[in-house]
């Protein structure tokens, strides 16, 4: 992953499967092996040329969440006793299906 | 009445010493017979009736002068049990004009208090912020009855008796004790419970005993099981999950000790394999045997603390022809011998993993027998607290020659040759080799493994006392057999308490011994457990440790009660192991000020410092 690379913008697309749109920088993104290997310049995937990956097994709520987290963690990154994020009850058992698909 | 009385004349007296008129409190009046303390205040001198007549002009002079400022609650009808009283509601206009003024002027000095100037502040822009309102609120608020007086509940209008406690009512009176800790009890619902960032030094202890020592935030899909876990009584079902996450929600919820009948349900797919319920201590016989109705496709078992896994049970799982390969069991110690040698003479064949633990009296040398003639493909045995367990079956077990992890952890004590006899005949085979609480194993099997295991990577030889330092330097020098990644030998050493420096010739693993293990081992040793291994110097450690080793995939290390061990060896273990993640080290009295680098764990040292 080199973001020295002139022809890699900062930021990325995440577009989930009802149509929604998040701009998000590409190294939060990043955390996220599945979108990691998506984004990997050498693999040529259409994804990584674009810098827009489409999700559409994801929702738009629960794309917003991981967006969320992305963020949060790298927020948080090196540093200790960090507090959870908050995860609405409901979006739990989604949001987990999520995160195990986009190994984060 | 006496107690009234008594109450009354003991106030009076204190209004006496005290020389003060400390007004409109008690509107009570003062009647009945003489009463002993009366009787007695007379022998000294001292007239009850004066008292009573200077606190009736005191009272009066009082109510006339509160007058103005209780106009309010009179009119609501609190005085109306009060016969003196009565005369002040039928005032003439002049009074009226003065009782107003009064009012006025009390109010104006209520606007210039600073309390005023507070709640003023607090509700600025609220419908009530005018400030007649507020001032006549707090005078109203000023006339309350005070503790000791009765008064009627502003909510259930009930009479009670007034104390520091009650609480303001919804109508600006006071509330009996009952709706006051009724509105108590509403208050402190209503509060939300903080939580804000765990720092505690309590927490952070509890995190490294957990294994949790990471930077940053945890993983989404960590952070969703654990809130998946949290909810789980109000989930339905878990869809198709991936079988790595069902295994960390069964892990998750036994900790938490809520694997119950329902949940359970949760984990029961038909085509899923396997089944991991690590706390099976609230599931009933009937449950045991929904898994197998449910799950015909099971291959992998493992049930742990599954006390209710009766004989019922063994005989419906044998009725429904599983394929099972991988059975693990905990504490079913209610099965009898009989259905255990059914279920192995029936199941042998295609068993390839068999882990039995805490069967207590159940499973004796018998059945073990009847495992190793009929379990002909095993290559995994874990056996672990099962009493009647003994020599027999270390003979029997030596002719499972499939086998390529054993495990033996038993209370029993056994012959040592027939140990040595089991390593001699199936030890060429073995990559695991656990030996627990062999208490009177000597040289002789350590002999035995340095000449006939030669695939090990995992070893553990723990609790003796007999085995020779020499013993351990044998076994490791010139060993045919490849660098160990596991190795296991806390509590070798010597227990005379008479002789606490223990013999010339050291008993258990140490200087010798460790230096050997490492040079051999060093290399690929990933986990090290050398706890209570009491006679290894602080020389054997620094030379272990000195400049220029490296030991780069060691990662857990224990050296509890190592006294030795002091923070210029902790510093120079960090130095010398890249890859370390945990020590541990209780009992290490002389590890004080240990700095511990980014993402280690130092458990048990007297005061590690918090991460550098």
């Amino acid at each position: 992953m080199s973001s020295s690379d002139p022809t890699q913008s900062e930021y990325v697309t995440l577009v989930s499967g009802d149509g929604f749109e998040f701009i998000i920088p590409r190294s939060a993104a990043c955390v996220s092996g599945t979108i990691r290997r998506m984004l990997d310049p050498s693999s040529k995937f259409s994804e990584a040329l674009s810098g827009r990956c489409v999700f559409e097994n994801l929702s738009g709520v629960v794309l917003e969440k991981v967006c969320e987290y992305f963020c949060y963690n790298d927020k948080n990154k090196n540093q200790t006793n960090v507090p959870d994020m908050d995860i609405p009850p409901e979006l739990c058992l989604e949001l987990l299906m999520a995160a195990d698909y986009l190994d984060t | 009445m006496y107690g009234f009385n008594f109450l009354h004349i003991m106030i009076m007296i204190m209004l006496l010493i005290a020389r003060r008129a400390n007004t409109r409190q008690t509107r009570n009046q003062i009647r009945g017979p003489h009463s002993a303390l009366t009787d007695f205040l007379a022998s000294n001198n001292i007239s009850a009736a004066q008292i009573h007549d200077d606190y009736q002009r005191r009272l009066r002079e009082a109510e006339t002068q509160a007058n103005a400022e209780q106009q309010g609650n009179a009119e609501q009808g609190n005085a109306a049990d009060n016969d003196d009283y009565e005369d002040d509601i039928r005032e003439s206009p002049e009074e009226k004009k003065k009782r107003k003024r009064k009012e006025a002027a009390t109010l104006a000095k209520i606007k210039q208090s600073k309390e005023f100037a507070r709640r003023k502040a607090r509700r600025i822009g609220e419908p009530d912020d005018d400030d007649d309102y507020i001032a006549r609120e707090m005078m109203q608020e000023r006339s309350r009855p005070l503790p000791g007086q009765l008064e009627n509940c502003d909510s259930c209008s009930k009479r009670f008796t007034v104390t520091p406690y009650s609480k303001a009512g919804p109508y600006g009176g006071l509330l009996c004790a009952k709706c006051s800790k009724e509105l108590g009890d509403k208050e402190k619902k209503s509060q939300p419970k903080k939580r804000g960032p765990r720092t505690t030094r309590r927490q952070n202890q509890s995190d490294l005993l957990d294994g949790i020592a990471q930077e940053g935030a945890l993983s989404l899909v960590e952070m969703c099981t654990k809130k998946v876990a949290d909810n789980i009584n109000d989930i339905d079902e878990f869809g198709d999950l991936p079988s790595q996450l069902l295994r960390r929600l069964s892990q998750i919820l036994s900790k938490r000790r809520a694997m119950t009948p329902r949940t359970l349900n949760l984990f029961l797919r038909p085509d899923l394999g396997f089944i991991d319920i690590y706390d099976s201590g609230k599931l009933e016989t009937d449950d045991f045997e929904k898994i197998f109705t449910f799950m015909p496709a099971l291959t992998h078992v493992n049930l742990r603390f599954a006390g209710q896994l009766k004989d019922r049970v063994i005989d419906y799982m044998l009725g429904r022809d599983l394929k099972i390969k991988h059975l693990q069991l905990d504490a079913a110690n209610l099965v009898s011998d009989q259905r255990w040698q059914q279920m192995f003479k029936k199941l042998g064949g295609q068993l390839e993993t068999l882990r039995l633990s805490n069967m207590d009296f159940s499973l004796d040398d018998e059945t073990v027998e009847i495992v190793s003639k009929s379990c002909t493909g095993l290559r995994r045995l874990k056996l672990g607290d099962c009493w009647k367990i003994s020599d027999r079956s270390l003979q029997a077990i030596a002719n499972l020659k499939s086998l390529e992890h054993l495990s033996l952890s038993l209370i029993s004590e056994t012959k040592t040759e027939n140990l040595v006899q089991l390593v001699s005949r199936i030890g060429s085979n073995l990559q695991t080799l656990s030996l627990q609480g062999f208490s009177l194993a000597d040289d002789t099997l350590l002999e035995m493994i340095h000449s006939r295991c030669q695939l090990l990577t995992k070893l553990r030889f723990s609790d003796n006392s007999v085995c020779t330092d020499k013993g351990f330097v044998k076994l490791f020098e010139n060993w045919s057999n490849p660098p160990l990644k596991f190795a296991d030998f806390s509590s070798t050493r010597d227990v005379d308490n008479s002789n606490p420096d223990g013999p010339t010739d050291a008993t258990g693993l140490a200087s010798n011994g460790f230096a050997a293990c490492m040079h051999h081992s060093g290399s690929m040793i990933r986990k090290l457990n050398i706890a209570s291994c009491r006679h290894i110097s602080y020389a054997a450690f620094e030379h272990v440790f000195g400049d220029g080793k490296s030991y780069p995939h060691l990662k857990e290390l224990d050296v509890s009660f190592h006294t030795v061990i002091d923070d210029y060896l902790v510093g120079r273990i960090f130095r010398c192991c890249p890859a370390i993640q945990k020590i541990v080290a209780f009992a290490c009295f002389n590890v004080r000020d240990a700095r511990v680098p980014k993402g280690v764990m130092l458990i048990g040292g007297l005061r590690a410092q918090e991460l550098v």
